[in-house]
């Protein structure tokens, strides 16, 4: 009887492989859609309470300037889940007018010259900032449109704790672990880890992308072709770090289990003064649970070995894409409704719902006056040029188990030399898989 | 007091303290979180709430998205009552005629159940076979495709139950005048109740828990069943989650397996032990 319930489990699992074997060719559903009577079409989110109410406001208004397209809003998991839901349903031919997708190494997987429409020729494309173009680009052209707020990957602190103990921001790591030291003396945790969720636990390598970037800018395409690694310097220094705060007994007592609400409660009560994390996630937690902390809460980019290689490393917003299985009547809609989201209405629509962790990637939306004081802080690194694409935009290679090797490495399991070499490996069997060169 | 009694008594206290912490605690984890405020539900701990939240949460929860909950009840109970009908009666059939006619045929029809247990089901090539019929994304395909899976699960326990059923039984009918499809639904059939509320109680819970089969097979928020109602209020990178209305939802998501229970307990009961004994 169990055997069953096992199989059905394991389906999603059958889904990917099924995928690898099934070339994508989306054999078209076409149904002729009446002249007359306004054109139906649907747009796919994904969860999350934020995503859905801006689907629905985005189509409330849309609906009211286009009395004549009529839009159904459809949901999603997220995660593994969800990435298998969007490829099987690109490769059945069954996907929506209208999806929204991650960008960077996700779109790419997606085989995108087959099996979504290229916007290049529209209008808004002029107005989305080059480091968005690229990551929703092939060079068969330009498929998706920006919707919501990029956010950056850093430190967030407690601005009371820093100024009662007289702390500046750290810009080097050296200073980082110094205040950390002074911070832990006080009675205060200096850096909380929430490894309760998993995924949080890979934040401290991925935000020190930005320094590695600095200090070799051709690290992700020499990395892609397998030249670059993460056992060598300066990609090692994430590792290194994350020993390094472990070692000297500066995070929370909890570290193992705690998840990441309780690392932003910490944060936000003042428990703890550093939290290495998303600014998206944790604003958007702040608003929810302890919306009287946000404006006590700042964000610095993760301290590299050197003040001048400090870079903030910043993720660019998911996107709206139209598949080619879309056509005619439904595909002009469609066109229509990506339009709307990047125009100025469709802007206000954002703003009002989504919770930026930082700018916009289009110059039509904008930001409110009253920002937080985190996005502000975010908004300086990227005024002055202190700003990098995450790893994941500009390399596909990505391996499957980062979360665990991470978490070994911070709890102290092994070290840092160790877990960037079995990281290494992790990659290799994923690289090898997606038939890059070199591997 | 004797030894013996002592024994007993600690032993009946042990297995009820037991159950206790297995079955009620997490229950009451779920009542308690889903009565929070927000900010509270996300701390996830087993504390009272500050503020009684329940009824809030619940009205949130049916009103969210246009009353998705309620539409998804509806699409759940039919998918769930259509495909284990069609599961009870298909199994009870083939299971008997495997049982109690001997052909050159058995073997393979045999093999082909087993098949039907053991090869995992593809999804992209279940879509195209669904697409050329015209049934995807249809409540009809979905309750053909649960049927299929658990087809053979069912075949093999009506198979074990009708060999304890005497074959007189069916001779005696049979001189009686009873052809054969009265045979079977006015003699067999009733004979079978123990394992016909085994297999409605196991694949009902199968079915009404799914939640891959519906998300792939029948997508659209129009056809959401309730497991798919969950992921709405799921934290995500640029989201907080709403844990209060997650279980909230699972609350309400809770009451209809209860309910059933709570009314067949003693067939339920009746019903496993005697499919673990013949089966």
């Amino acid at each position: 009887m169990s055997s069953i319930f096992t199989t059905r489990r394991s389906m999603a699992l059958i889904a990917g492989a099924a995928l690898a074997a099934v070339t994508l060719a989306g054999c078209s559903t076409a149904d002729g859609s009446s002249a007359d009577g306004p054109v139906e079409i649907s747009y796919l989110t994904t969860n999350g309470d934020d995503s859905i109410a801006t689907g629905e406001a985005l189509i409330a208004a849309f609906e009211k300037e286009n009395p004549d397209v009529k839009v159904t809003l459809n949901t999603r998991p997220g995660g593994a889940e969800g990435d298998n839901l969007v490829k099987t349903q690109l490769s059945t031919g069954e996907m929506d007018d209208v999806f929204f997708y991650n960008t960077g190494s996700l779109f790419q997987a997606l085989n995108p010259d087959s099996t979504l429409v290229d916007l290049s020729d529209s209008d808004w494309v002029s107005d989305v900032t080059d480091g968005f173009k690229e990551v929703v680009s092939t060079d068969g052209g330009t498929y998706g449109a920006p919707l919501g707020a990029s956010y950056a990957g850093g430190i967030a602190y407690n601005k009371k704790v820093f100024a009662d103990l007289g702390i500046e921001i750290p810009t080097d790591w050296n200073s980082l672990v110094a205040a950390a030291q002074k911070i832990k003396a006080a009675g205060v945790t200096p850096i909380e880890q929430t490894y309760g969720d998993t995924w949080t636990s890979q934040i401290f390598l991925l935000t020190d992308f930005g320094n590695v970037l600095k200090q070799d800018p051709k690290w992700a395409e020499d990395y892609t072709a397998n030249k670059a690694k993460f056992s060598d310097e300066p990609a090692l220094d994430g590792f290194t770090h994350l020993q390094q705060v472990y070692d000297e007994g500066l995070l929370n007592a909890d570290f193992a289990s705690a998840t990441a609400a309780d690392g932003t409660a910490a944060l936000a009560d003042g428990s703890a003064a550093m939290y290495p994390m998303l600014s998206s996630f944790v604003l958007s937690t702040l608003m929810q649970n302890s919306p009287d902390a946000v404006s006590n809460i700042g964000f610095f980019a993760m301290p590299a070995e050197n003040a001048s290689d400090t870079t903030l490393t910043v993720w660019e917003p998911s996107a709206v894409y139209i598949p080619k299985t879309t056509e005619g009547a439904e595909l002009d809609a469609a066109k229509k409704f990506v339009a709307f989201v990047n125009s100025p209405e469709g802007c206000a629509v954002q703003v009002e719902n989504v919770v930026p962790g930082g700018p916009f990637s289009t110059s039509a939306c904008s930001v409110p006056g009253d920002t937080p004081a985190l996005v502000a802080d975010i908004q300086a690194y990227i005024d002055a040029d202190k700003s990098a694409a995450a790893l994941e935009f500009l390399s596909p290679v990505k391996g499957p188990n980062l979360e665990n090797i991470s978490i070994e490495v911070g709890s102290g399991i092994s070290s840092a030399k160790d877990g960037a070499a079995a990281y290494d490996d992790d990659v290799k069997k994923q690289a090898q898989q997606l038939g890059l060169k070199g591997w | 007091m004797s030894a013996l009694t002592i024994r007993r008594w600690t032993v009946g206290t042990i297995a009820i303290f037991v159950s206790v912490v297995v079955f009620l605690v997490p229950f009451a984890f779920i009542l308690i979180t889903a009565a929070k405020t927000a900010p509270e539900a996300s701390q996830l701990a087993f504390t009272w709430p500050a503020e009684w939240q329940l009824w809030n949460n619940i009205g949130a929860v049916i009103a969210d998205r246009n009353g998705i909950l309620v539409r998804a009840f509806i699409n759940s109970l039919v998918l769930t009552v259509a495909s284990v009908a069609v599961m009870v009666i298909f199994a009870a059939m083939v299971g008997y005629v495997l049982q109690r006619k001997r052909s050159r045929w058995n073997p393979i029809i045999n093999f082909f159940v087993l098949a039907g247990l053991i090869v995992p089901p593809a999804v992209v090539p279940t879509i195209w076979v669904l697409q050329g019929l015209g049934i995807f994304k249809t409540l009809g395909g979905l309750i053909l495709i649960e049927a299929t899976f658990g087809l053979s699960f069912c075949i093999l326990l009506f198979q074990a139950f009708v060999a304890t059923i005497p074959r007189e039984l069916d001779e005696a009918a049979v001189l009686d005048g009873a052809g054969p499809i009265r045979l079977f639904f006015r003699i067999v059939l009733p004979l079978l109740k123990p394992v016909i509320v085994t297999v409605i109680v196991v694949q009902s819970v199968a079915v009404f828990n799914d939640f891959a089969n519906p998300l792939y097979f029948l997508p659209g928020d129009a056809n959401a069943t309730v497991q798919l109602t969950l992921y709405a209020y799921a934290s995500s990178a640029t989201s907080a989650g709403a844990l209060n209305l997650l279980f909230a939802d699972i609350l309400l998501i809770t009451i209809p397996p209860l309910i059933m229970y709570i009314f067949f307990n003693r067939q339920i009961v009746a019903g496993m032990t005697s499919g673990a004994i013949k089966g």
